[in-house]
């Protein structure tokens, strides 16, 4: 086994361990930080592929901005009073049990698919760092501009939305 | 890591000795900071044990250690104990991805003065000090206070806020540029400025080809931003003592305490260290090329290996007296600008930082595009 | 690969740190506790909530607004290592205006957002 396998399986233990953690632990903070583990491990994993740039995306975007967000949002709930209603009850441990029966599902197809394709594939040259960044720069900005300008205006509608949300009545900034 | 094992040892061991030279330039700073303080204020500062005071770092360690090992009875033991040592992997992460000198070559290895030569480095740095956010909200949380949870949650939204003109900042950096790796952004900015514009080749032999004369706006942006990362004043609301008490830390003391410092210290060195490879030519001495100081050395030292040594060894003084100079800035302006108020550190953020960011990506853009026309 | 350096001084880190909190257990002067001074570190009284205090809807929202602005920043950053390329390819013009219009609906966003007072904090 080399280094670089090595690393590979390392990470996809550790990715999978914690990606398990988040549907079983019964705390909702640890779960979340959990998933916050998982997004670390994924983007590790982008990077062992030599996809550092999007490697970096996933860390910035996801570990970085969305997990903050869900962690943040739990720490404003009174988690020691209504911890009972996340973990106990008949529904969410079926819950729990079928997204785990899913999950393994999901990871048995990922490893008979995977080693049909490990036999054929080179993994495809690494681009050192920026150069992959320059490619997705240029791609993005000749074949795909539509997509790109879409995806300016769908985020300025939800940037609109959350705000109508937040003031909606009931909240505590609520139009008067 | 490295191809033989040889050179994963020696990359290990850079490794552990960038973290140490982290760790170790705490209690000088700490030291560096109460003496400045002393300065500036007109007044002492610690000057009773050993020479300058400067036995007060032992004593402060001693006493950090000797503290008692206290937990309140509301806390979350494992996030409260966990907090403080995800405290320290942020900063350490990025430091060690800044290029500290240029690369030794010895024989037929080279080891580039680093931790480790990311390929996107600027992205990495950004994504590794993201995650600090979490340190803060694990602290407040796990803590049981609500000063602490007030404090954590004030501190990740300024983070998160700050992130943004830090993040957008940037672009003009790269842009210019045109790559991620730090490395290139400092070869760069080697020797005099000399720059193409509208056909012509323009040079200035009086200045040096640093980044902060091409984008100074974004130099600004860029190190007000960090203060605001690195909770320092005038950006501490998370620990406005008047109102919080001190924030996500209230509850810790002894060495938890003192892992939280360090941590803090570690971003200030990043920042500083960001600072001086953004905008200030890096480890290159002002006014030369790496070439320059190669030939000087060759001079010196006679052989390829000792010229090549001697010449990271330069580098790294130069890049340290930078650094060292960013970071008296830090404790300077400590003293020398009052404390936000809530509203105001929010508003500096999103509607005076966060416009001026964009307004220079737009004119960077605007320029970059306009210069490249011959006429 | 850097990726095995990082992940080995993240290791390291870590260790280090369990090393130190080991220490100051260690080392940490005399055990002496009762139920005052294992109360949370507030001002002495009796706490009058129960509960926990209620926070602001602003912190999510602050952090939802970030996670979006973020995003389109994250977009300007394959743009800004490929412009000169771009410009040198003769595309130049073509690049620098689909990323204005971007920044145009970016700049929208950001002015309503401070309009409609989302922003405000009192």
């Amino acid at each position: 086994m080399t280094a670089d396998s090595f690393i590979f399986w390392m990470l996809a233990a550790v990715t999978l361990c914690s990606g398990l953690a988040v549907v079983l632990v019964a705390n909702p903070i640890y779960s979340a930080l959990c998933l916050a583990m998982t997004m670390v491990g994924v983007s590790a994993l982008f990077a062992t592929l030599g996809a550092y740039f999007i490697a970096g995306v996933q860390m910035i975007v996801y570990a970085g901005a969305v997990l903050v967000l869900f962690v943040m949002v739990l720490m404003l709930f009174d988690l020691k009073t209504e911890l009972g209603t996340f973990s106990r009850g008949k529904i969410s441990g079926l819950l729990k049990i079928a997204t785990v029966g899913v999950l393994a599902g999901f990871l048995a197809g990922v490893f008979s698919m995977s080693s049909e394709l490990a036999g054929k594939s080179e993994s495809a040259g690494a681009l050192a760092g920026t150069e992959a960044s320059k490619t997705l720069g240029g791609l993005l900005f000749t074949k795909y501009i539509l997509g790109f300008e879409a995806l300016g205006v769908l985020l300025l509608v939800i940037a609109i939305g959350v705000v109508g949300l937040a003031r909606s009545k009931g909240g505590t900034h609520a139009k008067h | 890591m490295g191809s033989d094992a040889f050179e994963i040892t020696i990359n290990g061991i850079k490794l552990v000795l960038v973290f140490l030279l982290m760790v170790q330039a705490v209690p000088v700073l700490v030291w560096l900071e109460r003496r400045g303080s002393g300065f500036i204020q007109n007044r002492f500062g610690p000057n009773r044990v050993g020479p300058l005071g400067l036995m007060q770092l032992l004593a402060d360690a001693v006493k950090f250690l000797t503290k008692e090992e206290f937990s309140p009875k509301a806390a979350t033991k494992l996030l409260f104990y966990a907090a403080p040592v995800f405290a320290l992997i942020p900063g350490t992460l990025g430091f060690a991805a800044i290029p500290m000198s240029s690369p030794l070559h010895w024989g037929n290895y080279v080891f580039p003065i680093q931790g480790y030569n990311m390929g996107v480095g600027i992205v990495f740095i950004l994504g590794v000090s993201s995650l600090a956010a979490y340190t803060i909200l694990m602290a407040g949380w796990g803590s049981g206070n609500k000063y602490a949870l007030m404090g954590a949650l004030r501190a990740s939204a300024q983070t998160i806020s700050y992130e943004l003109a830090l993040g957008l900042s940037l672009v003009g950096i790269i842009m210019m540029y045109g790559t991620f790796n730090l490395s290139e952004m400092i070869s760069a900015q080697e020797g005099t400025m000399v720059f193409h514009a509208f056909g012509n080749t323009v040079s200035t032999g009086w200045l040096p080809n640093w980044g902060i004369f091409y984008q100074p706006l974004a130099a600004v942006l860029f190190f007000s931003a960090t203060f605001a990362e690195s909770n320092r004043i005038p950006f501490d609301l998370a620990e406005g003592e008047a109102e919080l008490v001190a924030g996500f830390h209230t509850e810790y003391g002894g060495f938890k305490m003192l892992l939280f410092f360090i941590g803090e210290y570690g971003h200030m060195m990043v920042a500083s260290g960001l600072m001086a490879t953004f905008f200030f030519g890096g480890y290159n001495i002002p006014w030369t090329t790496t070439e320059q100081v190669y030939q000087w050395a060759m001079g010196i030292a006679g052989t390829a290996d000792g010229a090549s040594a001697l010449t990271s060894l330069v580098h790294f003084l130069s890049y340290m007296i930078k650094l060292g100079a960013f970071l008296w800035i830090f404790i300077w302006i400590r003293w020398t600008l009052p404390r936000f108020r809530y509203d105001q550190l929010m508003d500096l953020g999103w509607k005076t930082m966060l416009p001026w960011a964009l307004a220079n990506t737009v004119i960077s853009a605007v320029v970059i595009f306009a210069v490249s026309y011959s006429w | 690969m850097p990726l095995g350096g990082v992940i080995f001084i993240s290791v390291f880190v870590a260790v280090f740190g369990c090393l130190c909190l080991y220490l100051g257990r260690l080392f940490g002067g005399k055990k002496y506790q009762d139920s005052v001074k294992l109360e949370a570190y507030e001002c002495g009284i009796p706490s009058q909530e129960k509960k926990g205090t209620r926070i602001s809807v602003k912190f999510y929202l602050t952090a939802i607004l970030f996670i979006l602005f973020d995003i389109e920043i994250i977009f300007m950053y394959p743009w800004a290592t490929s412009f000169k390329e771009m410009i040198a390819a003769g595309i130049g013009a073509y690049a620098l205006i689909s990323m204005m219009i971007f920044i145009a609906i970016f700049i929208f966003g950001l002015f309503w957002e401070i309009k409609s007072k989302a922003l405000e904090w009192d």
